[in-house]
């Protein structure tokens, strides 16, 4: 459903992305891990244009949109079917929990108020936070605004939702709330493509699991063939970095 | 003591001065709304990423900082009048007026669009990206978003900025506009030059209620615009 | 239609503009050097809750911050003659007050006004520097003097910079208002010489390029300062 060939990003010198593929089918969870600096969270933001790759394709829903002549009218339309979720949120400081979510509906969707407030506080219900409604983000715990932030994604009903990092600006006892939302939504059918540090979360919920380094992908597979069977010498030594010892007991 | 200074004339010279207040406010009124919408153009080419689309509106706010307001004034006094006859256009008979809300609002506008720039600095620009990635488009966003937030932070310091103007406004009686300081000079003319400090008292005691004055509306205004917002 | 621009009167009265600086800076210099420890006295007491001295500087900030300076200008300058009058004639000084160069009026003027504004200045950079910054002196032994001049002043002195730079080009372009004194500093040298002929427009051209040579002069000096102070501040090169 979704597939993005050959992209490259460059800042100055710096050569991010050098030529990432990866395709996503409909309801797949993929997991992107990989060594901080590996590109990821580029890569990730270059799906939905908050990042303008240099060169390379995404094909999604079976229109090509070549990444260095996007039009405005293909970006806008891309980012209506693709949801974002930000490592800091990112929620509008002026607006409450729910016209967090409905903002979008109303502005971009051009919804009716009150048929948008009905979608938004189910889906601050479905991350648990249907008392929170009239709650500024101020007056949010980090986990509580990282779900707000969710639901603002799953509101849209998009066809695809991207999450960068989504628990790394949290505190620990506050990631499993923002997992747990995670999961239920994963179960749902929604296509997830993921940026995390989270193994568990990777290896319980991922359809496929893709480990970058270096702006490239070095191995794809299924949870169990990269953690159990990683064949990349770069990824055996990223998981003996990033996993206990006797990790693989658990799997 | 008496023959220096007498308070008869203080408390005569108020209401002469308060009818004058109209001119004052009508140039002050002009060259903030101008100044205003100069200023939000600055400001937004300011946050451009284009390099010399920046320097020029950056450029323009250093001149207009380093120009005494006094010579702003005579410059475009002189200097407009001045262009319009190299085109064989005489603009002389124009009233004194235009020429002081001409040099305030440019004035204004160098002002202001610092004051816009540093509140929207101020702001988290993760929520941009949050705004596109809900499918709104840049100006839905710069409307929505940006732009509340960024009137809210600035709102104490735009009304510094408004009494800034009006400070700055009171040598518009340089070029011979009759607003209330010029008011007072001609009051103290009729009264041969004598009692002077009188009447300018006067004039400073309402300068300074008028600032308190509009500080407070600003403060009243910030407490109205956050109602309900952030505690 | 006009002969357009005098440019031979452009030339020589920029020289006559220029001129005007040494007063202009002389004014300013002899402003600040008032104004700059008397404003940090008033500040650092009124950050400790001097009694009067508190509501004395609320009262007088107030004041100069509500008035213009123009008309500042107006009342001290027909209000000191008036009391110097009645101090000269009461101790029998023989001195006519109306002899005082007008530089002496233009000094007190610009003083008084300069301190209340530097007030303000030390008083947000003063708090501005975290009170913990006091308690570790405190904990290293030194007393409250060497608190201050050691870790508050240098790092509040960094957090003022910025202000102080405004403040000295507003002061500059303050003395502009001098004119009002009959003090000839940049603004009225060049007026005058263009009186003769009415070339007002090159005469303001040449006060406006003299007073954006000054000001980007301290501008940039203050910046080269500042980069000295903060050296501290400075991240490690490699991010």
């Amino acid at each position: 459903m979704l597939q993005l060939k050959n992209i490259h990003k460059q800042f100055g010198d710096n050569h991010v992305l050098k030529g990432v593929d990866i395709s996503v089918g409909k309801g797949d969870v993929v997991v992107i891990l990989g060594p901080s600096g590996s590109g990821k969270t580029t890569f990730l933001r270059s799906i939905n244009f908050l990042e303008r790759a240099d060169a390379g394709e995404i094909i999604f829903q079976n229109k090509t949109i070549e990444t260095k002549t996007a039009t405005k009218k293909e970006i806008h339309a891309l980012r209506q079917k693709i949801a974002f979720v930000f490592q800091n949120y990112n929620l509008f400081q002026h607006k409450t929990a729910l016209e967090n979510v409905t903002e979008g509906l109303i502005i971009a969707r051009k919804m009716k108020k009150d048929e948008a407030e009905k979608i938004g506080v189910q889906a601050l219900e479905k991350v648990g936070l249907h008392d929170k409604l009239n709650a500024y983000p101020v007056q949010l715990s980090g986990g509580q605004q990282q779900r707000v932030g969710i639901a603002r994604a799953i509101a849209l009903n998009p066809d695809v939702i991207l999450f960068d990092e989504p628990t790394s600006a949290l505190d620990p006892e506050l990631v499993g709330e923002v997992l747990e939302v995670m999961k239920e939504i994963a179960h749902d059918g929604i296509t997830m493509v993921v940026v995390t540090h989270e193994m568990d979360f990777a290896r319980q919920v991922a359809d496929k699991v893709i480990f970058m380094a270096d702006g490239v992908v070095v191995e794809e597979g299924t949870p169990k063939e990269i953690f159990v069977h990683p064949k990349e010498e770069r990824t055996r030594q990223f998981l003996k970095r990033v996993l206990p010892e006797d990790y693989t007991v658990y799997i | 003591m008496e023959k220096y200074f007498d308070l008869s004339y203080l408390w005569g010279a108020i209401p002469a001065l308060l009818p004058f207040l109209k001119v004052t406010f009508t140039f002050v009124f002009w060259s903030v709304l101008f100044g205003t919408l100069l200023g939000l153009l600055l400001t937004w080419m300011k946050i451009q990423p284009k390099n010399w689309i920046k320097k020029i509106a950056e450029g323009y706010t250093t001149v207009l900082r380093c120009t005494p307001s006094i010579v702003l004034l005579f410059l475009v006094y002189y200097g407009i009048p001045y262009i319009f006859m190299t085109f064989g256009v005489n603009i002389h008979h124009i009233e004194k007026i235009i020429f002081v809300i001409i040099a305030f609002t440019l004035q204004f506008a160098a002002i202001i669009s610092e004051v816009f720039r540093s509140s929207y600095d101020a702001l988290d620009k993760g929520q941009i990206e949050a705004g596109l990635s809900v499918g709104m488009t840049p100006f839905q966003v710069f409307r929505r978003i940006i732009f509340p937030q960024a009137f809210l932070i600035a709102l104490p310091n735009f009304g510094n900025s408004f009494v800034l103007l009006l400070h700055e406004g009171a040598i518009a009686y340089t070029i011979g506009l009759i607003d209330v300081v010029g008011k007072a000079e001609l009051i103290i003319a009729d009264n041969f030059n004598t009692h002077a400090l009188e009447i300018f008292l006067a004039l400073a005691f309402i300068y300074w209620i008028l600032s308190l004055c509009i500080e407070k509306v600003f403060q009243w205004l910030e407490k109205i615009f956050r109602k309900g917002h952030i505690v | 239609m006009t002969n357009g621009l005098d440019y031979p009167f452009l030339f020589k009265t920029f020289f006559v503009a220029l001129s005007g600086v040494p007063i202009a800076l002389l004014v300013t210099i002899v402003a600040l050097l008032f104004a700059l420890p008397t404003g940090f006295a008033f500040a650092l007491s009124s950050l400790n809750n001097v009694p009067f001295i508190k509501q004395f500087v609320r009262l007088y900030i107030s004041f100069v911050r509500g008035t213009p300076v123009i008309v500042q200008i107006f009342v001290v300058y027909s209000s000191v003659p008036l009391l110097l009058d009645i101090f000269f004639t009461t101790n029998n000084i023989n001195v006519n007050v109306y002899d005082v160069h007008p530089i002496w009026y233009a000094f007190i003027i610009f003083a008084f006004n300069t301190t209340a504004i530097l007030i303000e200045v030390f008083r947000s950079a003063l708090s501005a520097v975290d009170r913990s910054q006091i308690e570790a002196a405190y904990a290293v032994g030194l007393n409250s003097v060497q608190a201050y001049r050691r870790i508050v002043i240098p790092q509040a002195l960094i957090v003022a910079m910025p202000n102080l730079c405004t403040a000295t080009i507003n002061l500059v372009k303050a003395t502009s208002l001098g004119y009002a004194i009959s003090l000839h500093e940049i603004t009225l040298k060049a007026k005058v010489a263009a009186n003769v002929n009415y070339n007002y427009v090159e005469a303001y051209i040449d006060i406006f390029i003299v007073y954006l040579i000054l000001c980007m002069v301290i501008e940039f000096l203050f910046r080269q300062y500042e980069k000295k102070l903060s050296k501290y501040k400075m991240q490690p090169s490699a991010a």
